[in-house]
């Protein structure tokens, strides 16, 4: 990968000469089905120790086969390049059978991490250039995603733009009625995206101060109403539409601001530039906002449509798991299979709540649904949170 | 002094097994030869310290290991039928129990990493092991034709009959897998419930399904005073508690080899109607019972241990035991010798639905098959005078497999050849 590190690596057996022999892991790892093949134990002993029987191969493809042999405290390891994590395995424990991951590396130094050990970190060497694309190659997969991820975001604020254009439409007609649907039909944009562009608050004003705050003017709610700067945006409207059931001047103006406001929201994040865990974190915040907004029912207070808002938190986070999902696949191919199971297994559940009748899609999330199925829902959710949670850690670009 | 690395070396495997029923009764002695779960508590200065070893031969910790104060259950549901998520599942819990249970964080509560979550969630931390035993139980789901472990099938698991009286909930009801999280300070107990339950999320393997936290051991052990249930009474004076008791009635020892020193557990919840009970008049609670609330002794004797004389008549001609009361109808001399460990806890959940006092008795039973409980339970609960102030409202039965030795995990030999 760079020369010095390969000057140095040619010069260890000449210093070590004497030692060689006797310390046979100073050998490159034997190469078998194309592979090096490197065995690490994981060892109670000393503190819980992770014990390479090689330290080094030659570049190109390399299997780690991992064996938890008596370690407790130890159940995930981790390669590293500086602190970059290339490749993971998850879930080691004494007793389970060896599990392997492979990976293709370039001359190099590496690191071996084990979070648990005494001594936690073993260092590992490459020698000689991969003729295959190697690992390093991840940052380029994830690179891709978070583009990929950016223009998603730009697409979901311009159709936010022209959504609650149609609401405030609908609203100044004083059709109730028509203003319900463009108002469930306008929410999903912001809840799709939500953690992206929540950080925003009006040019000059004061970051602390709600009046200001671009999120609390979109979608404050009563359950985190300022009473200093009182009812805005989406669930303002909401209120009139669903709990009073007329358009009143005060509705329009509500919806007229809530456009400038999404306006605004539209021109302030236009060119953000995401980093691999902002992604992750994004995804992990949507799931948050179900569990604490939506399953309690307390996002759609007046509308009942919750279970809208929680289809588009799920396909946010879903969309920004997607666009790292090739990079994960090679970091950590079984923790990328169990989400992508677990949001296989939410979007299933969801299916039996579609309902094509009502307002949004699905079925009216009312106090006897709520009581009969949060169990239900929140448990799938916790489910995926867990798994979900991790990866952050996993693609991230910084230290 | 604790752990199973003390063990004196050369044992038959079959010698090890005595070796762990003997200890139904001693328990409590110091510088005995460990075993699993096996400990000397007394030896202990600090409370906070005491501890039981995880690894070993022989059975699981909490089953003749001395009832601690406090107890946190929680049973799962298996998300899917794959062996191998269970089997991670399980291994997962085994290394975080043990090092639990030796007073270890499973991990960093502040990783090194700013982007990193903690498995650790740090609210123990400083308060030592307090006694804490985990115990691991495996519903009848476990061993379906779906999970591909049938032939690995405990002789006698399977769910638990329909039973006279039940009141039971499905979603307090049932389970495939159990923990029994047994401690003498509740927030380690807790704590280890919480972590083992993010395990199973992380796995994917299993979904919380339901839990009861206890607050007050319900049933005595061997050399311990016996304590009282939430109705006033003294619970467990005639409870297992030797060697002898544990291996004829306890230890399952029927199947094969690797399930010997295994056993059979049963969870009832049972609601007390306390303000009923409270209203009644004492001579009718001791009716019910069949003792004496203040001393413990049956009506027929003076002190809590006499030997209920189940013959005796007043005189009218009446038994003075009466024929429903609760200890005549649960006794092993009227139930063809059937005995079970009682294990059980008090707890409270607040007010019920109703306004009323939401409390009562966590029973938690080992027996070496469960046709033992049903055959008393399904005589209580066809006539103790008792169940006028109770209600099973949730239910479960799980097989505990024996102890991992170091290096392997609970359940282990199911996953051999799978």
């Amino acid at each position: 990968m760079n020369m010095s590190s390969r000057a140095r690596r040619r010069a260890v057996p000449l210093l070590a000469a004497t030692a060689f022999f006797a310390q046979p892991a100073l050998a490159d790892a034997p190469t078998n089905n194309g592979a090096a093949q490197v065995a690490i134990t994981l060892t109670g002993d000393n503190g819980g120790a992770c014990v390479l029987d090689h330290d080094s191969a030659a570049a190109g493809p390399i299997t780690f086969t991992v064996t938890n042999e008596s370690a407790p405290a130890i159940s995930e390891l981790e390669l590293l390049s500086d602190s970059r994590i290339l490749g993971e395995k998850e879930n080691l424990a004494p007793g389970l059978p060896a599990s392997s991951f492979t990976v293709t590396l370039d001359g190099g130094d590496y690191r071996i991490y084990c979070p648990g050990a005494a001594e936690d970190t073993v260092a590992f060497t490459v020698t000689g250039e991969s003729k295959q694309r190697a690992q390093s190659a991840i940052g380029d997969l994830l690179d891709e995603g978070t583009a990929g991820y950016a223009n998603y975001v730009e697409g979901m604020v311009g159709a936010m733009v022209t959504a609650s254009e149609r609401l405030a439409a609908k609203v100044d007609e004083g059709d109730v009625e028509g203003a319900k649907e463009a108002y469930a039909q306008a929410r999903p944009f912001y809840e799709r995206i939500e953690p992206d562009v929540e950080g925003f608050v009006l040019p000059g004003t004061d970051p602390t101060d709600n009046s200001g705050n671009l999120d609390y003017l979109i979608d404050m709610r009563a359950s985190n109403l300022d009473p200093a700067v009182g009812w805005h945006g989406f669930h303002a409207v909401e209120r009139d539409l669903f709990e009073k059931g007329e358009i009143t001047d005060e509705t329009k103006a509500y919806a007229a601001e809530l456009v400038k406001n999404v306006k605004m929201l539209a021109d302030l994040s236009g060119g953000i530039e995401y980093r691999p865990e902002d992604l992750a974190n994004g995804a992990a915040a949507l799931l948050e906002e179900v569990q604490s907004g939506k399953i309690s029912g307390e996002e759609e207070a007046y509308s009942h449509i919750d279970l809208v808002d929680f289809a588009a938190n799920i396909e946010g986070a879903h969309q920004a798991f997607a666009f790292l999902e090739p990079g994960l696949k090679r970091i950590d191919p079984d923790v990328a299979e169990t989400i992508a199971q677990r949001f296989a297994d939410v979007q299933t559940m969801l299916e039996d709540y579609r309902d094509p009748d009502a307002l949004g899609g699905y079925k009216i999330y009312d106090a006897e649904l709520r009581k009969s199925d949060a169990v239900k829902l929140s448990r799938a959710i916790q489910m995926l949170q867990e798994p979900l949670s991790r990866i952050a850690e996993k693609v991230a670009t910084a230290s | 002094m604790r752990g199973q690395d003390d063990k004196p070396a050369g044992l038959s495997r079959r010698g090890l097994f005595l070796g762990a029923a003997a200890l139904g009764g001693t328990i409590a002695t110091a510088g005995q030869a460990a075993e699993t779960g096996k400990v000397a508590p007394d030896a202990m200065p600090d409370p906070d310290q005491r501890r039981y070893a995880f690894y070993g031969t022989g059975p699981q910790a909490g089953i003749a290991t001395p009832p601690q104060q406090h107890l946190m259950a929680m049973a799962f549901d298996l998300t899917g039928t794959d062996p191998r998520a269970l089997q991670v599942l399980l291994a997962r819990w085994s290394a975080s129990i043990g090092l639990m249970m030796e007073g270890q964080p499973v991990g960093p509560a502040e990783p090194d990493r700013d982007t990193a979550t903690a498995l650790e969630t740090g609210e123990a931390l400083g308060l030592g092991p307090a006694g804490l035993t985990v115990t691991v139980g495996l519903g009848p789901r476990v061993f379906s034709k779906e999970m591909g472990l049938a032939a690995k099938a405990p002789p006698h698991l399977r769910p638990l009959a329909d039973l006279p009286s039940d009141a039971l909930r499905p979603e307090i009801s049932g389970g495939d897998l159990s923990l029994q999280a047994c401690v003498d300070d509740p927030q380690v107990a807790y704590h280890a419930v919480r972590i083992l339950a993010r395990i199973a999320k992380r796995t994917g393997a299993a979904t919380v399904r339901w839990t009861q936290l206890g607050f007050g051991r319900a049933s005595a052990g061997a050399g311990q005073e016996t304590p009282r249930n939430l109705f006033g009474y003294r619970d467990g004076t005639r409870n297992i508690t030797t060697p002898d008791q544990f291996a004829q009635h306890v230890w399952a020892n029927d199947g094969p080899d690797w399930q010997h020193g295994g056993t059979y557990q049963v969870m009832r919840r049972i609601e007390m109607h306390i303000e009923n009970w409270d209203n009644a008049q004492v001579s009718h609670q001791n009716d019910v019972f069949g003792r004496h609330k203040l001393t413990g002794a049956p009506l027929t004797g003076e002190n809590e241990f006499d030997t209920p004389d189940f013959k005796a008549k007043n005189a009218q001609g009446e038994s003075v035991i009466p024929t429903h009361a609760h200890i005549r109808l649960s006794a092993h001399e009227t139930n063809d010798g059937i005995r079970i460990l009682r294990r059980g806890y008090n707890f409270t959940g607040g007010l019920n639905a109703v306004g009323r006092l939401d409390a009562g008795l966590f029973f938690i039973s080992y027996q070496n098959d469960p046709a033992h409980f049903e055959a008393l339970q399904r005589r209580l609960g066809a006539s103790d005078l008792l169940n006028e102030y109770i209600s099973h409202t949730g239910s479960g039965l799980f097989w505990v497999p024996p102890a991992a030795p170091k290096g392997s995990y609970i359940g282990a030999p199911l996953f051999a050849g799978v």
